[in-house]
């Protein structure tokens, strides 16, 4: 196709405009990027959408089981399980990861800058952590044998109950620990947002005799709203993607796949049972569900982007 | 800047400082820990009244840690080395010449943005099998060379470059090389310490692709390694487990505490989190 537009072009074209067509520099540069690209992201993308239609075999070539596969994934008590642990987790995470810190910004915003930057820096520590190292510090801390809760509340005749093999609180440690690592992220981003709110608003209210209730109200939390969506996203994106490491450190997706999540079971899929077939529905499936989020994502700040 | 009536201001110190003590604590005491000898481990006081290197000694005596923080600090240049490069040069054609379907190709790239390795693993491990590249250093670094995020950011500050420069330097009889290296290269390299920054934390904390790739000490990450010693220990080790995660946190947290303000400014633009 290129080739039959160059000829008319050729045809149609001066001189000095076929050579600039005929630049192959920008070709060159990007190569290396593009084949990459390629390559490892979107090829692998078709090809899951292939595998999910098909059954791999050690020994024979791979056969077409149409909807086997979907059905299969939707089926297994597992998948639920997990389906609902995500909702779980997103939604668990919203006022913990989303609203929590938009006070603690507002706070940090309002004292002087010397305490402000040391909180900052602070809270910026657990974003340089990695999970893994995360997780491990938190498995120490609520151990119930050895922990340091646990010998904290010794002396009093407490007992440290073992929070991370128990079905009703593990998925709820999990959501605390992705917490710990993000809040002083969602921070920073909140104070990046209302350093772009001008101090003239503030007192043209406060001389109207508006308190800081009012103040907070009416003025900060309405124009720091596209930063409160654009964190509601990214934390929710976040929390489906980054939470397979403290789940897989922590508790592997048990006890009895209370922890698991949706990312989580594909990987089983993939590496446990080694069903190839029924980890590409699974990561279909999740596609969908990520793609439409960022659709809702893009649709949405783009607007916010015109208003301001 | 808001000013806060006096309860307020007062309920926002205490807050603060209470989360700041949430943050400082558990590492402080995972510092503690790394240096107690061994019978202080389980005493009470969080502090180690004799610190000693013990801990650190029993790392690399008990595991192969030296081969495994060699391969993540390796493949970690290698792999931030690769993917500056290729960005550089693909933002370079983006923001200087006008193509045919450029458009196109660059939305591709801000499609590749939004695409999480989680979504595209299966048939790229498949691949790296089949390439013979299993537990391998390659296949560590060569999925993970294409870094759209680093085209998008670079794209941007080239476009704001003054066209003037490009034209001067090629009057000059400088070719497209020479002018990355000497004319670009210099004026933006604000931005590329920053992107280095971000790619390395990424790279050196990740988690999920080593530990479906490696197996042994040949690729084996210092993040998977540590975690295969806490499955070997379960925690009856805490003084070497923590000595180990302070190893592998400490070259994140040391550049940190040589560019903080930059570190902070960098991140929160780019939106990563880790």
């Amino acid at each position: 196709m290129t080739e039959a537009i160059n000829t008319a072009s050729v045809a149609i074209a001066r001189p000095t405009r076929r050579r600039r067509r005929l630049d192959i520099r920008p070709a060159v540069f990007l190569t290396p990027f593009i084949v990459l690209l390629g390559v490892f992201t979107y090829w692998p993308l078709i090809d899951t959408v292939y595998l999910s239609f098909m059954k791999l075999n050690t020994n024979a070539p791979a056969s077409f089981v149409g909807l086997n596969n979907f059905r299969g994934v939707l089926d297994n008590s597992q998948f639920h399980d997990a389906a609902i642990n995500s909702l779980t987790y997103v939604f668990v995470s919203i006022p913990l990861k989303v609203l929590l810190p938009i006070p603690l910004a507002v706070f940090i915003w309002t004292i002087g800058e010397r305490a402000a930057n040391i909180y900052k820096s602070l809270l910026f520590l657990p974003t340089l952590l990695s999970f893994v190292v995360v997780s491990i510090v938190w498995i120490w801390l609520l151990n119930p044998v050895m922990g340091l809760f646990q010998s904290l509340i010794r002396p009093f005749g407490l007992q440290m109950p073992a929070l991370l093999s128990d079905v009703g609180t593990a998925i709820y440690v999990i959501i605390g620990v992705g917490a710990w690592k993000l809040i002083g992220f969602n921070v920073l981003l909140y104070l990046a947002g209302l350093s772009s709110i001008g101090r003239d608003y503030i007192e043209a209210m406060r001389l109207d005799g508006a308190g800081d209730w009012t103040v907070l109200r009416r003025l900060i939390i309405p124009l720091l709203s596209p930063t409160i969506f654009f964190v509601l996203i990214s934390t929710v994106v976040f929390t489906i993607q980054q939470v397979f490491t403290p789940i897989d450190v922590m508790t592997e997706g048990g006890p009895l796949n209370a922890t698991t999540n949706l990312f989580y079971v594909v990987y089983q899929y993939m590496f446990q049972s080694f069903n190839v077939g029924f980890s590409a529905a699974g990561t279909v499936i999740l596609f969908v569900f990520l793609g439409a989020l960022t659709v809702f994502k893009v649709l949405v700040l783009e607007k916010r982007v015109h208003y301001s | 800047m808001l000013k806060l009536s006096r309860p307020w201001a007062a309920t926002g110190q205490i807050v603060l400082f209470i989360t700041g003590l949430s943050i400082a604590l558990p590492l402080l005491l995972v510092l503690g820990t790394s240096f107690k000898p061994a019978n202080e481990i389980y005493a009470g006081y969080p502090w180690p009244l004799n610190p000693t290197f013990d801990n650190y000694a029993e790392v690399f005596d008990k595991l192969p840690f030296g081969a495994y923080l060699f391969n993540s600090a390796a493949t970690t240049t290698l792999r931030v080395s690769g993917q500056l490069i290729i960005a550089l040069l693909a933002a370079y054609a983006f923001a200087r010449y006008t193509f045919r379907g450029r458009g196109l190709i660059f939305a591709l790239v801000l499609g590749a943005m939004m695409i999480p390795h989680q979504l595209t693993f299966l048939p790229v491990y498949l691949l790296v099998n089949k390439l013979g590249w299993f537990d391998s250093w390659a296949a560590l670094i060569v999925p993970n060379l294409a870094m759209p995020l680093a085209v998008f950011l670079l794209r941007q500050h080239l476009l704001s470059f003054p066209r003037e420069l490009y034209d001067a330097a090629s009057m000059d009889g400088a070719g497209e090389l020479r002018t990355l290296w000497s004319i670009v290269l210099p004026n933006i390299k604000p931005v590329m310490a920053a992107l280095t920054i971000v790619l390395f934390v990424d790279c050196w904390n990740e988690y999920f692709w080593p530990l479906v790739v490696t197996e042994t000490e040949n690729a084996m990450t210092a993040q998977i390694g540590v975690r295969r010693f806490l499955d070997a220990e379960r925690g009856d080790d805490l003084g070497p487990l923590m000595a180990a995660v302070t190893l592998i946190s400490l070259p994140a947290v040391a550049v940190f505490v040589l560019f903080q303000r930059q570190i902070i400014n960098t991140f929160v633009s780019v939106g990563i989190k880790g």
